[in-house]
């Protein structure tokens, strides 16, 4: 009795309470568990984190896979090398043809055949086509993640310049279906170099005015300088590559440090980060628009003339063997792993994807931060659960 | 990553083999990589020395998974070394029944979640895995679907062929594919 009157005593005048003290034992502090996803707006697709909080502050992060399992790999073993292509591009859904690419590359590592020049500076241009409208919604889809609306609207418009190139190229704007084995589908149709010069002469002026947007902004510098740090060291651990991993200070790029197609003959920079933070991840992925630019427009200037592909088997059948391929996508690295047992389906397909990487750091990165700050960081990663769960 | 510093196939694959401590790896040049076969129990010596040697260091692990071969099942492991431009294929070979082997996560801390999806996908066993449980899939009827003799659970209880609904039909030229595994 005496004690619980104790309890309803007022406290001592001048002296404020103390939660922490004995008689507010009942007051409990505790871990709370805090499910996010997987519908939730800023995880671009389903991805979905499991949560440990003290108070504001991530504890431990669980993230959850497979909302979006399709069995891409199992589904290739069922198919000939040709019926599965139509399905890469549903992969990355957002820069389709560096899954066609890659695998087209794997079958023609296998078969030892090389496609004609004019091909490869086609499939050049495909992929820094696909890479600006990656970075357009990686940077559009960021901010928005942080709140912030008019980047992503900025970016859809200037994608949609982007979209109409493609679609002219390739006779769909995301689901492209246009790298052969052997070389691409279509040559260049009527008036794409002039819309497409025209594009890559205007393009430089939007890329500054986002960064007037976006890069002084007060709010969004308090929320990416510093969040989500990564040091080289950890990212090499962790495999990460792509601008996740140049933003750390290491200046890895597969199209210089594994060169393939035709990149080698291409004059372009590796813009690197310094910190390793949120900041770094989207400023590497500012300038990376810069140089697919350039990059465009020295292919088309040096685009050789020429058959666009070559006679293949209609029913292709790769020798025996195993071939691993890989490209350098928006979001780093995507390889193939091919193996073959000379029949007319591909024996084992692994996909290898730079996001699920991305995805495997966030236990080591997130914990420390408030909660607010878990979409802005996995925002920055720029992850695409399509090619996560495959 | 100046050009100097750039190995030669030939001398990449000259110091990879001086790393080989026992006399069943072997390690020859294939497509422009390294591919170095091993048994299980070299796997974590071996990596660990192929990752620390100043003349390769293979810091970054590309991906870990399995194919499974009608007669065996095997643990690829794909390395890279950034610095001097080599790319290196790790074999292991393994038991198709009991398929295990140590786990690398402790020289590659992403090694974790590749064998986490190696395991799910096909059923290998990692040792000493920090957390080995499914990734992509929920496994409820214990099925590795890449297993080439992995049937989904509806149509194994209804006893309905599988060619019918996941597979294609035999095409002009192919063998009968449900002889197979």
């Amino acid at each position: 009795m005496a004690e619980s009157r104790d309890i309803l005593m007022p406290p001592a005048i001048g002296r404020s309470p103390d939660p922490y003290a004995d008689e507010h034992r009942d007051f409990h502090l505790e871990e709370m568990v805090l499910n996010m996803g997987p519908q939730h707006p800023s995880t671009h697709g389903v991805l979905r984190l499991v949560l440990h909080l003290d108070g504001e502050l991530i504890v431990s992060v669980d993230p959850q896979l497979g909302y979006l399992h399709r069995g891409f790999e199992k589904l290739a073993e069922n198919r000939t090398y040709l019926q599965f292509f139509s399905m890469l591009a549903r992969l990355d859904y957002l820069a389709g043809f560096f899954m066609e690419w890659a695998y087209v590359r794997a079958i023609e590592d296998l078969m030892q055949i090389e496609p004609p020049p004019r091909a490869e500076y086609l499939r050049v241009i495909c992929g820094e086509l696909n890479r600006i409208i990656s970075h357009h919604m990686a940077i559009g889809d960021y901010l928005l993640n942080l709140g912030a609306v008019t980047p992503v609207l900025w970016a859809f418009r200037d994608r949609e310049d982007v979209l109409d190139l493609l679609e002219m190229l390739t006779g769909q704007r995301m689901m492209y279906n246009f790298a052969r084995v052997g070389g691409v589908r279509y040559d260049l149709p009527d008036g794409f170099a002039e819309q497409c010069r025209r594009f890559l002469k205007g393009f430089p002026a939007k890329i500054d005015e986002y960064e007037q947007l976006i890069s002084g902004n007060e709010i969004f510098l308090a929320r990416s300088l510093g969040m989500g740090v990564i040091t080289p060291g950890q990212a090499a651990d962790f495999g990460l590559s792509g601008p996740n991993l140049r933003a750390t200070g290491v200046a890895m790029d597969l199209r210089r440090h594994a060169p393939y197609s035709v990149y080698p003959k291409l004059d372009f920079d590796i813009p690197v980060g310094k910190n390793g933070d949120s900041f770094d991840r989207y400023k590497c992925r500012i300038e990376e628009l810069r140089q697919s630019v350039r990059i465009i427009e020295q292919a088309l200037d040096a685009m050789p003339g020429g058959p666009v592909n070559m006679k293949v088997p209609p029913m292709l059948r790769p020798p025996a063997g195993e071939a691993f391929c890989a490209v350098e996508t928006g979001r780093g690295e995507w390889s193939n792993y091919l193996v073959s047992d000379g029949s007319l389906r591909p024996h084992r397909l692994k996909l290898r994807d730079s996001c699920f990487v991305a995805i495997s750091t966030l236990p080591k990165i997130l914990p420390g931060f408030k909660i607010a700050d878990v979409v802005g960081i996995t925002g920055s990663l720029d992850l695409i659960m399509g090619a996560v769960d495959r | 990553m100046s050009a100097a510093s750039k190995l030669t196939g030939e001398a990449a694959l000259k110091q990879a083999e001086a790393l080989l401590s026992s006399a069943g790896a072997r390690a020859r040049l294939a497509r422009g990589r390294i591919v170095v076969t091993l048994e299980p129990a070299d796997l974590v010596e071996t990596a660990a020395r192929l990752r620390d040697d100043e003349k390769l260091s293979f810091t970054y692990l590309s991906f870990v998974s399995g194919v499974d071969y009608p007669d065996r099942m095997e643990a690829v492991y794909i390395l890279r070394s950034l610095e001097h431009q080599q790319l290196l294929e790790l074999r292991v070979r393994l038991d198709r029944d009991r398929p295990s082997l140590p786990t690398v996560s402790g020289i590659w801390s992403t090694a974790a979640w590749h064998e986490r999806e190696a395991y799910d996908l096909l059923g290998i066993v990692f040792e000493g895995h920090p957390d080995l449980r499914r990734i992509l899939t929920r496994g409820e009827d214990g099925v590795f679907p890449l297993r080439k003799d992995a049937r989904p659970h509806r149509v194994q209880r209804d006893e309905w062929s599988f060619a019918g609904i996941g597979a294609a039909k035999r095409l002009p030229g192919e063998e009968d594919r449900s002889e197979r595994s």
